[in-house]
């Protein structure tokens, strides 16, 4: 039994009492099941980009949401989440991005003879990147990647869930308050003297 | 359990074309009044296990809702130029699915205020809108807002609020638990000399007619709930309909027309099956409870030799009026965390501004409450502060995720008779039938409006600490979920699409009850609204047949 189910159960049982479990366990069970198998991220690989496509999106997104102390968007595969969309949900769009990338390469080209984007240090691709953060190639990358960071790891980015390790979002099926910080010591509702009244 | 079904060709008492919101309602209502009734619902049928914890498919690719591909719709601003397609979010969105968008909505259920129904009384017309008083008052709806909260399950706090209606009864479950955002708005708030109240909700707080309390999993606004506690009426009123034995749902069962006789009235409803292929509903009387994009489309999809305009259209007012409620959202981060996450999107609302007020400018009102409005990647993708969108700085604002809120303005939109759901001359959907084609440009003092509510908001958040607030622009609205206003109910046949009782003035056993009714728009949440005018509308119709007056 995974942690998530496991841990949803527990919480449900609490909030929810013993009886209206064993009524609804086949149907939670299936759900919070489904949900954790789906969580199982597909292999790496791709089908809509090239070798050297996925070499600059992949640079691309190393550089929207850096590596540091902790994973970016390399490591939680932001290009497969990209390389999929391409084929899903962001299909309608994808003869738009992959010439949007084109004209990328040709502008980066003329500017470095001979380099290419994927291969040159990182401060000249975060430089030449400045440059053209206004185009829609670039603002495009930057949403498939965000998303690649923070979708479901079933659609191939967010590996391992670093996505939501880094933005503090636990996957859970449910929680108990005190939520956050602030309702933990709520006094409770103070009512508003009636109309008329001072 | 195996619930009643009827042939195509058996002519049923009503045939309710919709399942969502209104068409739930009105189902459980009809049939439980002793109709034989065939509720006709273009999306499939779906349940807890079918629904999940996925943004991606939610926010982002349509996946419980109409979608550009299968339901294809265009989109202009200006109504002289040409529409063009939408390729991602559709313009007019609806959860497409039984129960409709009652399934995915944040299940904010504010009731209207008195004012709401004769504002134009009070602050007179305005240049270059259709802005009208509604044929009913708050009174003739109260009993029905009640029935909304006890039937169809809404948890809150009775006269928390200082500006709340008149009401009979309290609400049936206590508020839900409060949350932090909820905390720093009151907190904010008060400070301020404001009212911020618990929110009420169609969510359940504690076992709830034979459903679970709510386990605060944080997936309502856009998903349907895996554990029944959202009082969707799939959940409700969709079961209980199908309990007396009278009443079939059919799913995957998309109506595109309504038939009329030589007398001009409604024989049925031509719908495409799960089978692909034509077949025909017969019934004594029609109800559209489609939402009110769909609903003006189907009437005018059904123009005749006799109704070439679109039926029951004589005043030339269908799909005329489209309202999408105004809005504004306003970010801000606090020292601590406050996990929006979690739990539902909201627990406190404040309507200290809720009037118009003339002295402002314009004309306009409308509540504000805090929340995060979606889950991670939304935030991260559109709602972030705009300090960085990229880089290492950008990694830095994302790790303040659990520390921020979105404080949401929802504000009125006026009735402009340019905004509008038209037949797009050329799209045709996957089944061929005419796409419908949105024009929609928000009037100035809808977007006054909201950025009023947002300066107010941006009061509120810095008096309640906030270390960082930021301003996501507003700017004039392209998508719609609240679809309001297209066949609007009035007195007068010439001005208005349906009487006070949601009967059609053309077509004597033609009814229409959804978002599509709505005279004004309300301050933004309008689900309550629908449902009380559902529950009304059925008592009425209900009476109208036993009288035989349909």
């Amino acid at each position: 039994m995974g942690s998530t189910r496991r841990s949803f159960l527990t919480a449900s049982g609490q909030a929810l009492g013993a009886g209206w479990l064993a009524l609804n366990w086949p149907k939670i069970s299936a759900a919070a099941m489904h949900a954790h198998e789906s969580a199982a991220a597909p292999e790496p690989r791709l089908a809509i980009l090239s070798a050297a496509q996925a070499r600059d999106f992949d640079a691309i997104a190393s550089q929207i949401v850096p590596t540091d102390d902790t994973p970016g968007a390399h490591e939680a595969g932001a290009v497969y989440f990209i390389d999929a969309a391409l084929g899903g949900f962001h299909a309608v769009h994808r003869e738009e991005v992959l010439g949007g990338h084109a004209r990328f390469l040709t502008a980066f080209t003329a500017k470095y003879p001979g380099e290419s984007f994927a291969g040159s240090p990182v401060t000249r691709q975060v430089e030449f990147l400045k440059s053209v953060e206004t185009t829609p190639f670039f603002q495009t990358m930057r949403f498939l990647t965000v998303l690649g960071l923070l979708a479901h790891p079933k659609y191939g980015g967010n590996r391992d869930g670093v996505g939501w390790k880094l933005v503090g979002f636990e996957d859970l099926h449910a929680f108990q308050p005190p939520f956050g910080y602030y309702d933990r010591d709520y006094a409770g509702f103070v009512p508003y003297a009636k109309k008329g009244q001072a | 359990m195996s619930a009643r079904t009827y042939k195509p060709s058996e002519q049923v008492d009503f045939a309710i074309v919709g399942s969502g919101a209104s068409g739930g309602v009105l189902a459980r209502e009809l049939s439980q009044a002793g109709f034989s009734v065939v509720v006709l619902e273009q999306g499939p049928r779906l349940g807890p296990s079918d629904f999940e914890h996925d943004e991606l498919k939610h926010w982002f690719a349509n996946g419980i809702t109409n979608e550009p591909v299968r339901n294809p719709q265009t989109f202009r601003a200006d109504p002289a130029a040409k529409a063009t397609r939408v390729l991602d979010i559709p313009a007019l969105m609806y959860a497409r699915l039984v129960g409709g968008s009652s399934v995915h909505y944040t299940a904010n259920f504010w009731r209207f205020h008195e004012i709401d129904f004769h504002e134009r009384s009070v602050l007179g017309a305005i240049a270059g809108t259709g802005f009208a008083d509604w044929p009913i008052e708050y009174a003739d709806l109260e009993p029905y807002y009640t029935k909304v909260e006890w039937e169809i399950g809404v948890s809150g706090l009775a006269y928390a609020s200082p500006f709340d209606p008149p009401r009979t009864k309290p609400y049936p479950m206590p508020p839900m638990p409060v949350k932090s955002s909820g905390v720093l708005l009151e907190r904010g708030g008060r400070k301020l000399g404001l009212h911020p109240f618990p929110a009420p909700l169609a969510i359940a707080s504690q076992p709830f007619r034979g459903r679970p309390a709510c386990v605060h999993c944080g997936f309502c606004e856009g998903y349907g709930c895996e554990v029944m506690a959202k009082s969707s009426t799939l959940y409700n009123m969709i079961p209980e309909a199908e309990a007396t034995g009278r009443c079939e749902v059919r799913a995957e069962s998309y109506v595109f027309r309504v038939d009329t006789d030589k007398r001009g009235r409604a024989t049925g409803v031509a719908y495409f099956g799960r089978d692909k292929r034509e077949h025909f509903q017969h019934a004594k009387a029609v109800v559209l409870a489609a939402n009110g994009a769909e609903t003006a489309r189907l009437l005018l999809n059904s123009a005749n030799a006799k109704s070439p305009d679109g039926l029951a259209n004589s005043s030339g007012y269908v799909g005329k009026y489209l309202m999408f409620n105004a809005g504004s959202a306003t970010g801000a981060s606090f020292e601590h965390e406050l996990n929006e996450y979690k739990s539902v999107q909201v627990t406190r609302i404040i309507h200290d501004f809720y009037d118009a007020d003339p002295r402002r400018g314009f004309y306009g009102g409308g509540g504000i409450d805090a929340r995060i409005d979606g889950a991670p990647a939304w935030w991260a993708a559109i709602n972030n502060p705009p300090d960085a969108s990229w880089g290492a700085a950008y990694k830095q604002v994302l790790r303040d995720f659990p520390k921020s809120l979105i404080s949401v303005g929802h504000c009125t939109s006026l009735p402009v008779e340019t905004n509008s759901v038209t037949i797009d001359p050329e799209l045709k959907d996957a089944w061929g039938v005419p796409a419908m084609r949105a024009t929609y440009l928000d009037h100035k003092d809808d977007l006054a409006t909201a950025a009023f509510m947002q300066d107010r908001a941006v009061e509120i958040l810095d008096a309640a600490g906030a270390k960082k607030i930021w301003r996501v622009p507003i700017v004039p609205q392209t998508v719609g979920v609240h679809l309001l206003g297209t066949c609007r109910m009035g007195n007068d046949p010439k001005s208005s699409v349906v009487d006070k009782y949601h009967r059609t003035h053309d077509v004597r056993n033609l009814f229409l009850c959804d978002g599509g009714s709505f005279v004004t728009s309300g301050r933004g949440q309008p689900t309550m609204t629908i449902q009380a005018l559902a529950f009304r509308a059925a008592d009425h119709i209900a009476q109208f047949a036993r009288r035989n007056e349909i």
